[in-house]
């Protein structure tokens, strides 16, 4: 066992100058991530952006060309293997073996003895509503439901450090926003998460930081908050205090660069280089106002940005060359 | 060390419940009983009757004198008799009791020849004519025409004459065969008889029964083992074999299932490789065990009820599950790396050919090595991986076994093949359990092996 690195040992995650190549490709460069404990972390970056290289770098299923990854204190996550959760992107179960039994033996590869471990599988599977399934073989239940029991097997042991790779892709509305309960419900109990995801309203509704990623490299790592406001203060939410007013005046501004209905009221584009304050100011001037405001970016717009900026993005490597270069 | 028993057992549990597993373990002695009692019945020559008429030219008239009561029913069934009971002395005594004697009378072919004398001076041309022409029922199956000097050479001489056979198109050479033997008998019966000897006297003379060798032993003694003793290494030899390729197996395809069903990297995120290796090396060895196990017990029974037990040096049971373990690391590992590095079985199956040769190859050296247990060939087999430990085997359940230095430095030589095997697996199974997409070669799993 390695003990705890003194430098990492309030972060929950830390990557430190962390490169992963695959052949001539470099998949993570660079790569620098401090995830305090107790953080809910949402990690985004288009496909074959290097999110699952990370995160198998994180769990030390793959292993860096350089730099230091240190997890819950240690150099190594195998060294608390049994106090991390794990949802990987691929997912799988053993196909004839029952719902109950496959939790088990995930539960008791984590660490967990005999003593409760039926009570608590059934508790687990109540917390997805699947109660009941335990006798079933997993090849009977569907997708979204496989899904859940693997979300049950990734936080059974109720582990300190929960990583989750993609964990609501595939699901329905309904299954999906059970799962985000139950990962603030994880929250909420003091593990720290991590998630990956392309889907970013989930990142936004969910996170309280943001790490991006691109081509590999990081391109973004800020609290929610503190991205909406550093970014895009170009649009603002206009509601006339006559809704029947004539809105055309606007676009005659030069501050304004164009108008969109927006329910209920306008979003309004203003031109570039225009302080949001200024453009306010001409607008009010012209309508009086029933509700003025800088509009909030959205994360999504803030990815499409950065990716649309910055060209196509690297085609994922191939889990051949992944494992090969984890040699 | 846990989570590698749990692990473990996990591969037990689910392969020793298994129906395929339950069918496999009762699956090969049910065919070895069902080989031993029915093949007879079903392959042998059971059922084959023949009766017709054998057309003898005689010019001497003591021939047929010899002939007619060798021909005779009575002469018939105590002749069948007494090779049925022949058959019986040679077989060991649990096949004597699981085939019977009925078993045997059946399966003997029951030829009746009924024997017409035709003139010393008949026309042969017509004789001949007979054999195919007229009716069917009235053809003789077979005419003898014996030679003037077939009982008394001409002139004094040892030279004696013969007969000639002249038979039915497309005739069963078993038939062909018994008229042979029964004009074998009758000449030289005449030619004893015309010398002035009793042909009974001389038959009793020249009769020795088979006997059975005692095997003796500090304070015991015990039957024959002549058979038992060749077959012994071959038995060994087959449980080496049976152990080994049972685990591998199971190992290459659990290991296929696990990456193939995308299960792996959710294990991984709990247990090492190393630890996942581990623990499946263990338990399909447990599972392998079990079957070597049982099989054993029921060959201790099998030589127990046959008091054959002394014939085993028990001492042997010990080096096979030595050996075993030996054979199964190093082939069991590599089948195991083979399935982290393939995606589907039928991938696996191209990369498996070298080690099913390596283990078919001691079958083909069974034999030179159980002949001859102290040739340098053998000798040399003995230290070679991975087919050391079936050559030693082999040797070591010979009539000849070799000197203990070198039983202990084929097992030295083999748990050093296998901590090779283990090195290599490992690097293999780390790398090869989150690939996917074009299937690799060996010669990939060995730069896998050097990049590790």
């Amino acid at each position: 066992m390695t003990g705890p690195t003194p430098a990492f040992a309030d972060a929950a995650i830390m990557l430190d100058g962390v490169n992963k190549g695959f052949g001539a490709q470099k998949a993570v460069d660079d790569f620098n991530l401090v995830v305090p404990r107790g953080a809910l972390f949402g990690f985004i970056g288009p496909n074959g952006a290097g999110k699952t290289t990370t995160i198998r770098m994180i769990m030390s299923i793959l292993f860096p060309d350089s730099g230091r990854v240190s997890v819950l204190g240690h150099a190594s996550a195998l060294d608390a293997k049994d106090r991390i959760g794990y949802l990987p992107e691929e997912r799988g179960v053993y196909r004839k073996m029952r719902v109950g039994e496959f939790l088990t033996y995930i539960a008791r590869l984590k660490g967990i003895r005999s003593a409760g471990l039926a009570k608590r599988v059934r508790r687990g599977l109540e917390r997805v509503r699947l109660q009941g399934v335990e006798r079933k073989r997993c090849e009977e239940l569907s997708k979204g439901m496989l899904q859940k029991v693997q979300f049950v097997a990734a936080i059974l042991h109720e582990p300190d450090l929960l990583i989750l790779d993609e964990p609501f892709s595939g699901l329905d509305p309904v299954s999906m926003r059970q799962l985000e309960a139950l990962v603030l419900e994880e929250h909420e109990r003091g593990a720290t998460v991590l998630f990956s995801t392309h889907v970013m309203h989930q990142a936004e509704e969910l996170c309280e930081h943001v790490v991006m990623i691109h081509r590999g490299r990081k391109v973004l790592d800020d609290a929610i908050t503190t991205i909406q406001r550093r970014y895009d203060p170009r649009t603002i939410r206009f509601e006339p205090l006559d809704p029947n007013a004539d809105v055309r005046a606007l676009e005659a501004l030069p501050i304004v660069e164009r108008i969109e209905r927006a329910d209920p009221g306008y979003s309004i584009r203003i031109a570039e280089g225009t302080p949001p304050g200024d453009a306010i100011r001409g607008i009010v001037d012209v309508l009086a106002p029933a509700r003025v405001e800088l509009a909030r970016p959205r994360l999504e717009d803030i990815f499409i940005d950065i990716v649309a900026g910055s060209g196509s993005p690297h085609a994922e490597p191939r889990e051949t060359e992944a494992a090969t270069a984890a040699a | 060390m846990y989570k590698v028993i749990q692990v473990a057992w996990r591969e037990f549990v689910v392969t020793v419940m298994s129906k395929a597993f339950l069918i496999g373990l009762l699956l090969l002695p049910l065919i070895g009983i069902v080989t031993a009692w029915a093949m007879p019945r079903l392959f042998a020559d059971g059922g084959f009757e023949a009766s017709g008429t054998l057309a003898l030219v005689d010019p001497d008239g003591r021939v047929v004198e010899a002939l007619r009561p060798k021909l005779a029913p009575e002469t018939i069934r105590a002749r069948r008799e007494a090779e049925t009971a022949r058959a019986l002395e040679q077989m060991p005594s649990n096949a004597r009791a699981l085939v019977g004697p009925e078993t045997i009378r059946r399966i003997a072919p029951r030829i009746d020849l009924a024997l017409v004398e035709r003139p010393r001076d008949a026309d042969l041309d017509a004789e001949k004519a007979r054999l195919y022409s007229g009716p069917q029922e009235e053809r003789p199956l077979a005419l003898v025409v014996v030679h003037e000097d077939a009982v008394e050479p001409a002139d004094g001489t040892l030279e004696f004459g013969s007969y000639d056979l002249f038979v039915r198109p497309r005739l069963d050479n078993r038939i062909e065969n018994e008229i042979r033997r029964v004009m074998r008998e009758a000449i030289i019966d005449a030619r004893l008889s015309a010398h002035g000897y009793e042909p009974a006297t001389l038959q009793a003379l020249f009769n020795v029964p088979r006997i059975d060798a005692v095997a003796v032993r500090p304070g015991e003694e015990s039957g024959g083992t002549g058979v038992l003793t060749m077959l012994l290494p071959m038995a060994f030899g087959a449980l080496l074999f049976i152990g080994v390729m049972t685990g591998g197996q199971a190992l290459l395809t659990s290991t296929v299932e696990e990456k193939s069903s995308r299960v792996i990297e959710v294990l991984l995120s709990a247990v090492s490789p190393m630890q996942l290796m581990a623990g499946k090396l263990l338990g399909q060895m447990a599972v392998s065990l079990v079957g070597l196990g049982l099989y054993i017990a029921m060959g201790l029974v099998f030589l127990a009820g046959a008091a054959l037990l002394g014939l085993l040096d028990l001492s042997l049971i010990f080096y096979l599950a030595i050996f075993f373990v030996i054979t199964y690391l190093v082939l069991g590992s590599l089948m195991m790396a083979i399935g982290s590095a393939v995606n589907e079985m039928r991938e696996a199956q191209t990369m498996m050919t070298p080690i099913v040769l390596l283990l078919v190859m001691p079958w083909m050296l069974w034999m030179p090595i159980s002949r001859a247990p102290d040739s340098t060939f053998s000798v040399v087999l003995s230290f070679v991986p991975p087919i050391n430990s079936f050559a030693m085997l082999f040797r070591m359940a010979s009539t000849s076994p070799p000197p203990a230095w070198q039983v202990w430095l084929t097992i030295a030589i083999g748990f050093a093949s296998a901590l090779g095997a283990l090195w290599f697996t490992a690097k293999v199974f780390r790398i090869g359990l989150l690939m996917h997409g074009k299937p690799p070669t060996f010669m990939t799993l060995v730069r896998w092996a050097r990049q590790a």
